[in-house]
C-alpha cells in the first residue's frame, strides 16, 4: 500500500514535469551553452602544441584516456546536468509549500518517507533523461563540421553502460537530496536561490567536470576527490576511455559514490521529516 | 451518541507569540453538522489545522474520531477528509488525475476508485472537464473537485474550510447541497467553517462563534437567536409629534416598545402577528403609518451581539430580513 502512494506521487511528479517544457529548457540550457560555446571555445587541447595537432597519445596522457578535449570536458557535462536539473527541484517544493500542494500529501495517511521519496525518486530520473540528452548531442556534434564532438576511444561493455547510468542516478539522488532538503527547510525562493547561487558553480569548479584534477594545485585536488560530480564523471570516463589513467577502477568510485549517497540521503531525511512533522 | 470531535482547552501560540487558539472547547457529536464562524483571523484555519494533525498543539487536546491528534496522528489523518481554505489541487494535473492521486494516497482500491471517481464527477458535474488541466477551471470548478477529492475516501469527518470562499451565491448553493447529499447518504460528520452566517444557519445542526482564538458563543441557531431576543418590528409614523409608546406598548406580543429616529423599535413575539396589529392600533388612533418592517434575528445580529463587531458590514441586509414597505396605509388614510 505505501508503494502505491509513493508511485502516485512519483507518477505526480513526473507528469507536471513533462508538461512543462520551461522546467525541462531551463534544466538543460547551462549544460548546452557550455557544451555548444564554453567546450568549442576553450580546446585545451590546442595549448598542448602550440606548433600542431598534438599527438594521441599526448592527448590520452593530459586527458586521462580521452582522445581530446571536448570528448573528455562533454563527459564532465553530463555529470553537471545532474547538478543543474536538481536546483529547480528545492524552488519547486518552496512553491508546492506556499500554494498548499505540500499540505495535502502531508495530510494523507501515508509515511512521510514517501513524501519525500516521491520527490527524490522523481527528481532522479530526470537527469537519466537530461544526461542521455547531453550526451547523444555531444555524440552528434562529431561528426557536424565545424564543431568538436565526443569520441568515444574505449571499450564500452553493457557492465559499462549499466555502471553509467547507476553512477548518474546516485549522484542525481545526492543533489536531489540536498536541494529539497534545502528546499524543505526555507520558506523563500529568494533565499534558496542565495543558497543555490552559492553552492551551484563552486560545485562545478571543485569537480573534475571541466578539467582534469592532474592539472588543479593540491588542495583543490583533495577537494575535488570528495566532489560527487567528480566521483560519477570518474565513473562514466573510466567507462568511455581508453584504461589505464585512473589509480582506481571504475568500481571504487561507483562504490565511493553510493556511500556518499546513502549518507546525504539519511541525513536529508532526518531534514526533511522535520520539515514535514506538524509544528 | 457518541463524539466525533472533541477539543478540551486546546491551545496554539505561533513561535511569533501570536496565540491563534486561546483555550477552545466544544464537542461535534457523530453524523452532526458543525459550522465554526468567526471574522477573518480569528482562529479557524487554524483550529482546523490542528484538528487535522497538520499543526500540533502547544496546549490542551483534542481528539478526532476518539484518536488523539497529538499520540496517532496517523488514524486520524486516515479518518479525515478536508477541503482546504485555499485552492489545493495540482494544476498541472487534469481534475481525473488529482482524483486517481488522492485515491491512490488514501488507499482506496483501484476498482473502488474508478467506479467512485466516475460517480463523483458526474455529481459535482465535472464530467466534461475530467480530462482538462484544472488549471482551466473555474473557481466553483475547482471547489467542487476538492470536495470531490475530500470525500473520495469515505472519511467519517469532513472537515471543510471556508468551502464556499470566492463563489457566487449561486455556486455557493450548489455546493452546499452536495455538502448536504453527502450528508444524508453517508451520515459523514461535517466540521465546516464559514463567514456566511446565513448558509451556517441553513445547513449546521450547532454552531461555535470563535472571535480573537476564544468561543464567545456555542449553540444551535436557534438557540443563539433566542439569547439575543426575539424579533425586531420597527415602525414610522408620518408625523412624529404624537406620543405612540403608550398605545404600542398594548398590542400583543410587544414586550418592549422604543423610540429611535422620529420611529419606534418594537421588541416582540411572533413579529408576523405584531405588524398588522401595530398597524391596526395606529390606524385606531388616527395616526398615518409611513413604513413597518420586520426584522427576524439572524446570526450576523448573534455574531454582533457577542463580539461587538458586524460581521460583514460591507454587505447589504441578510437573507432571512424581511423588510415589508406598506405606503398603502398612507394612501388609505389621504
Ligand atoms: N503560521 C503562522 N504563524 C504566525 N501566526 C499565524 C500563523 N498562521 C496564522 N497566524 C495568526 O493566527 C491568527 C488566526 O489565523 P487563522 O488563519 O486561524 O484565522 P481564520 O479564522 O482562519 O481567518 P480567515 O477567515 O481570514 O481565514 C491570525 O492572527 C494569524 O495572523
Ligand atoms: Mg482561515
Amino acid at each position: 500500500m505505501t508503494y502505491r502512494s509513493l508511485f502516485a506521487l512519483i507518477r505526480r511528479e513526473l507528469l507536471i514535469w513533462v508538461r512543462s517544457p520551461t522546467g525541462i529548457i531551463s534544466s538543460l540550457i547551462f549544460p548546452m551553452m557550455y557544451l555548444a560555446l564554453f567546450g568549442q571555445a576553450l580546446n585545451l587541447g590546442k595549448l598542448l602544441n602550440v606548433a600542431g595537432p598534438p599527438s594521441a597519445a599526448l592527448a590520452r596522457a593530459a586527458f586521462l584516456g580521452a582522445p581530446d578535449y571536448f570528448s573528455y570536458f562533454s563527459v564532465g557535462m553530463v555529470g553537471f546536468v545532474a547538478l543543474t536539473a536538481s536546483l529547480f527541484l528545492g524552488a519547486q517544493l518552496i512553491f508546492d509549500k506556499r500554494l498548499g500542494y505540500v499540505k495535502r500529501t502531508i495530510v494523507a495517511p501515508i509515511p512521510r518517507m514517501s513524501i519525500f521519496g516521491g520527490r527524490l525518486i522523481a527528481g532522479a530520473i530526470r537527469p537519466l533523461f537530461l544526461g542521455g540528452v547531453v550526451f547523444g548531442l555531444a555524440l552528434i556534434f562529431a561528426h557536424v563540421s565545424g564543431l568538436s564532438g565526443l569520441t568515444v576511444n574505449g571499450h564500452l561493455t553493457i557492465l559499462g553502460v549499466g555502471e553509467i547510468i547507476v553512477a548518474l542516478l546516485l549522484v542525481s539522488l545526492s543533489f536531489t537530496a540536498i536541494f529539497l532538503a534545502v528546499g524543505f527547510l526555507l520558506e523563500s525562493p529568494q533565499s534558496y536561490f542565495g543558497i543555490v547561487n552559492i553552492l551551484n558553480l563552486p560545485l562545478l569548479f571543485t569537480s573534475n567536470a571541466m578539467y582534469p584534477q592532474t592539472i588543479m594545485p593540491g588542495w583543490l585536488q583533495t577537494v575535488s576527490m570528495y566532489n560527487p560530480v567528480s566521483m560519477a564523471v570518474n565513473v562514466m570516463r573510466e567507462n568511455l576511455f581508453a584504461p589505464g589513467f585512473y589509480p582506481h577502477p571504475a568500481e571504487f568510485y561507483l562504490g565511493e559514490l553510493a556511500l556518499y549517497a546513502f549518507g546525504i540521503g539519511i541525513l536529508t531525511f532526518i531534514i526533511a521529516r522535520r520539515g514535514l512533522s506538524a509544528r | 451518541m457518541s463524539d466525533a470531535v472533541v477539543v478540551e482547552q486546546l491551545e496554539k501560540t505561533f513561535p511569533g507569540g501570536v496565540r491563534a487558539v486561546d483555550g477552545v472547547s466544544f464537542a461535534v457529536r457523530e453524523g452532526e453538522a458543525f459550522g465554526f464562524l468567526g471574522p477573518n483571523g480569528a482562529g479557524k484555519t487554524t483550529t482546523v489545522s490542528l484538528l487535522t494533525t497538520l499543526l500540533r498543539p502547544t496546549g490542551g487536546r483534542a481528539l478526532v474520531d476518539g484518536i488523539d491528534v497529538v499520540a496517532d496522528p496517523g488514524t486520524v489523518r486516515r479518518r479525515i477528509g478536508l477541503v482546504f481554505q485555499e485552492s489545493t489541487a495540482e494544476d498541472e494535473l487534469t481534475g481525473r488525475e488529482n482524483l486517481e492521486i488522492s485515491a491512490a494516497l488514501y488507499g482506496v482500491s483501484r476498482s473502488d476508485a474508478q467506479k467512485r471517481i466516475r460517480d463523483l464527477l458526474e455529481r459535482m458535474q465535472l464530467v466534461e472537464a475530467a480530462g482538462r488541466l484544472v488549471k482551466t477551471y473555474s473557481g466553483g470548478m475547482r471547489r467542487r473537485l476538492e470536495l470531490a477529492a475530500g470525500i473520495l475516501h469515505r472519511p467519517k469527518v469532513l472537515f471543510l474550510d471556508e468551502p464556499t470562499l470566492g463563489l457566487d451565491p449561486q455556486g455557493r448553493a450548489g455546493l452546499w447541497e452536495y455538502v448536504r447529499e453527502i450528508r444524508k447518504e453517508s451520515g459523514t460528520t461535517i466540521f465546516v467553517t464559514t463567514h456566511y452566517l446565513d448558509e451556517a444557519d441553513q445547513l449546521c445542526d450547532r454552531v461555535a462563534i470563535i472571535d480573537h482564538g476564544k468561543i464567545v458563543a456555542a449553540g444551535t441557531p436557534a438557540e443563539l437567536k433566542e439569547k439575543i431576543g426575539g424579533d425586531v418590528v420597527t415602525l414610522v409614523p408620518t408625523d412624529g409629534t404624537a406620543d405612540l409608546t403608550p398605545v404600542l406598548a398594548r398590542v400583543p406580543g410587544v414586550l418592549q416598545v422604543q423610540k429611535q429616529d422620529g420611529g419606534y423599535r418594537l421588541k416582540c413575539l411572533r413579529g408576523e402577528s405584531v405588524v398588522p396589529a401595530a398597524v391596526e392600533a395606529c390606524f385606531t388612533a388616527h395616526i398615518a403609518v409611513a413604513s413597518v418592517a420586520l426584522k427576524k434575528p439572524s446570526l450576523d445580529e448573534v455574531f454582533l451581539e457577542f463580539t461587538g463587531r458586524a460581521f460583514r458590514e460591507d454587505e447589504g441586509p441578510s437573507a432571512t430580513d424581511t423588510a415589508l414597505r406598506m405606503n398603502q396605509f398612507r394612501q388609505r388614510k389621504r
